[in-house]
């Protein structure tokens, strides 16, 4: 469990760009045996979430937000020790960002919380053209794709990648998240076979138990 | 006029002071006469009396900072040197004023944010691939415990058979040898050291296995390291006198107890003496010796063999790995002895290394700590 006021201390220190002071509070947490869905979720998600609602608001510069995420990204590291060490499921998964998305937190989360259930989670990284992702999906031969989307404005791009995966892999399961949708947006989804709107990591989870 | 007013003495020193750009006051040459407190930070030295030319960084070796200073209209790009030692580059203006030129040089602010997106590109490459390290490592850390557990099992499995083998060929050996021929003896014997030869192979496998898959626990028990010895000799006793040699052996006052696995040392003390035993010329001697003190005992076991290079020392402790000293009777050895005796005595706390002389032989030492193991 993550007091609030442990949550608005990081957040402090992260909007402030204290990246050591980050590093201590997510290490004792760990230290503590924090479940590390909940510090996916309640720490990091949540704190990316109001970081981008204040850069959107324009409370912060872009320049803040990035480092912010860069911290972020960083501190995912003192996770992956226990992340990659549950016992493998022979699930495959390739998790990616859209063309022209470069905020790739959201999506390495996914790629995260499924190595977690133990799935193989392949992580393409930021502005994956869609041709590449296909090729990746043809050798690796998951059993779904992840797409993430955080900027709304590159739905267009997030559409192309879903027809060019679908072209070659029309039964492939696919899981569209990511900030972007917040607010609405989701019908974009809802018009291709097999694809669903992941709102949370929850679900997420949810959806692949099921799989 | 607001503008006829600003420039006073003191909001001149204030701006000189804290103005984020290069400020200089230059003579018609280029001297500098006067230059601002960013400027001197950035280049990391006062600056005044220079030439700015010795603070431009020039890699076209074209540039002609008169005729720049001369035209008032340009705003060149320049990359000025800094006290880091990476150039920074900045628009410049150049404004004539009385018998003077006044240089004003602003950041790049393409070039910054251009930086700042390379390096947040970079950081992102970098924990992306931080992932795929951590990754890789789990799926190893997999794979290794998945062959451990195989040469366990395997190695369990083939124990049983094999002993099977090495009793039945005994049995027939006492039993049936009236009725065998000298070759059918012979073919008895060979299946008999071979399967015996295979049951060590398996149990140091069996050893090597349990070492690495960290299940390498000691029982510790309070016991006298000269009764652990003397057991051992009775187990080397026969191979000593089969080939001649004769072992010496100079225990030192160890008559206190020492908490520690007597069965794993037992075992530890029989493989090194059994090296020695086979490295050793027929007729001669292998030395033995124990020395006991406060801190620790150490024991040490000498061989007149012909000693092994020192290139292939490194050799020595590695599985399966053998140095070019061959065995003086022809045995065979597992390659796994030296690994298992080391793994003991570490396990122990204790330590272990071996001094070689080409021609004269080899002495392996092992120490063991006293304090802490005991109880």
């Amino acid at each position: 469990m993550i007091e609030e006021s442990v949550y608005e201390k990081y957040l402090s220190a992260l909007l402030a760009g204290r990246r050591s002071e980050c590093h201590d509070i997510v290490q004792k947490l760990l230290a503590n045996g924090i479940d590390l869905k909940e510090l996916y979720g309640k720490l990091f998600q949540r704190s990316m979430y109001q970081v981008g609602e204040l850069w959107e608001n324009n409370r912060i510069t872009v320049a803040n937000e990035h480092l912010a995420t860069s911290i972020t990204e960083s501190l995912l590291n003192l996770a992956y020790p226990s992340i990659f060490a549950t016992e493998r499921i022979g699930k495959k998964a390739v998790i990616s960002c859209s063309a022209n998305e470069f905020h790739q937190v959201g999506g390495k989360m996914v790629a995260d919380i499924l190595e977690l259930n133990g799935w193989d989670g392949h992580f393409l990284g930021a502005n994956t053209p869609p041709e590449d992702m296909v090729q990746y999906i043809q050798e690796v031969k998951p059993d779904l794709v992840g797409l993430s989307l955080s900027i709304f404005s590159n739905i267009g791009h997030l559409e192309r990648c879903i027809d060019v995966v679908k072209t070659d892999f029309p039964n492939m399961d696919l899981l569209i998240g990511g900030q972007a949708f917040r607010w609405g947006g989701t019908d974009t989804i809802k018009r291709h076979s097999r694809a669903e709107y992941v709102p949370s990591l929850d679900e997420l989870e949810r959806s692949i138990k099921g799989a | 006029m607001v503008e006829d007013r600003i420039i006073d003495r003191e909001t001149f020193g204030y701006l000189k002071e804290h103005a984020p750009v290069l400020f200089f006051v230059l003579s018609e040459e280029g001297r500098i006469v006067d230059a601002n407190a960013y400027a001197c930070s950035l280049t990391g030295r006062s600056l005044v009396g220079e030439n700015l030319r010795n603070i431009i960084v020039d890699f076209s070796g074209r540039f002609d900072l008169k005729a720049v200073m001369g035209e008032p209209s340009l705003e060149p790009l320049i990359h000025i040197g800094t006290a880091s030692g990476l150039p920074q580059s900045f628009y410049f203006t150049f404004k004539p004023v009385s018998d003077h030129i006044l240089a004003l040089g602003r950041l790049d602010a393409e070039e910054i944010e251009k930086t700042r997106k390379e390096v947040s590109a970079l950081n992102q490459e970098l924990n992306n691939l931080m992932r795929e390290l951590h990754k890789k490592n789990a799926q190893l850390k997999r794979l290794d415990e998945e062959k451990n557990q195989f040469l366990g099992m395997a190695a369990h499995d083939l124990r049983k058979p094999i002993g099977l083998i090495i009793t039945y060929s005994e049995f027939l050996m006492e039993e049936a040898a009236d009725l065998l021929d000298g070759e059918q003896k012979g073919f008895l014997n060979t299946i008999n050291s071979s399967c015996t030869f295979m049951k060590r192979l398996v149990d140091d496998f069996l050893d090597v296995s349990a070492i690495e898959a960290g299940r390498f626990d000691l029982e510790l028990q309070l016991v006298n390291i000269t009764t652990i010895l003397e057991e051992s000799l009775k187990l080397n006793h026969l191979q000593a006198i089969k080939k001649g040699i004769v072992l010496q052996v100079q225990a030192g006052e160890c008559t206190q107890r020492m908490a520690m696995d007597a069965s794993k040392i037992e075992q530890a003390i029989t493989n090194l003496v059994s090296n020695a035993i086979e490295h050793t010329q027929p007729g001669t001697k292998v030395n033995i010796a124990l020395a006991c003190d406060q801190q620790s005992m150490t024991f040490s076991v000498r061989d007149r063999g012909p000693g092994i290079p020192p290139e292939e020392m490194k050799k020595l402790f590695k599985p399966f790995e053998k140095t070019s000293a061959k065995k003086t009777g022809g045995e065979k050895s597992t390659g796994l002895g030296m690994l298992i005796t080391r793994k003991i005595i570490e396990a122990h706390g204790g330590e272990i290394w071996v001094d070689s002389t080409l021609g004269s032989g080899t002495t392996v030492y092992f120490r063991l700590p006293r304090k802490g193991w005991e109880q």
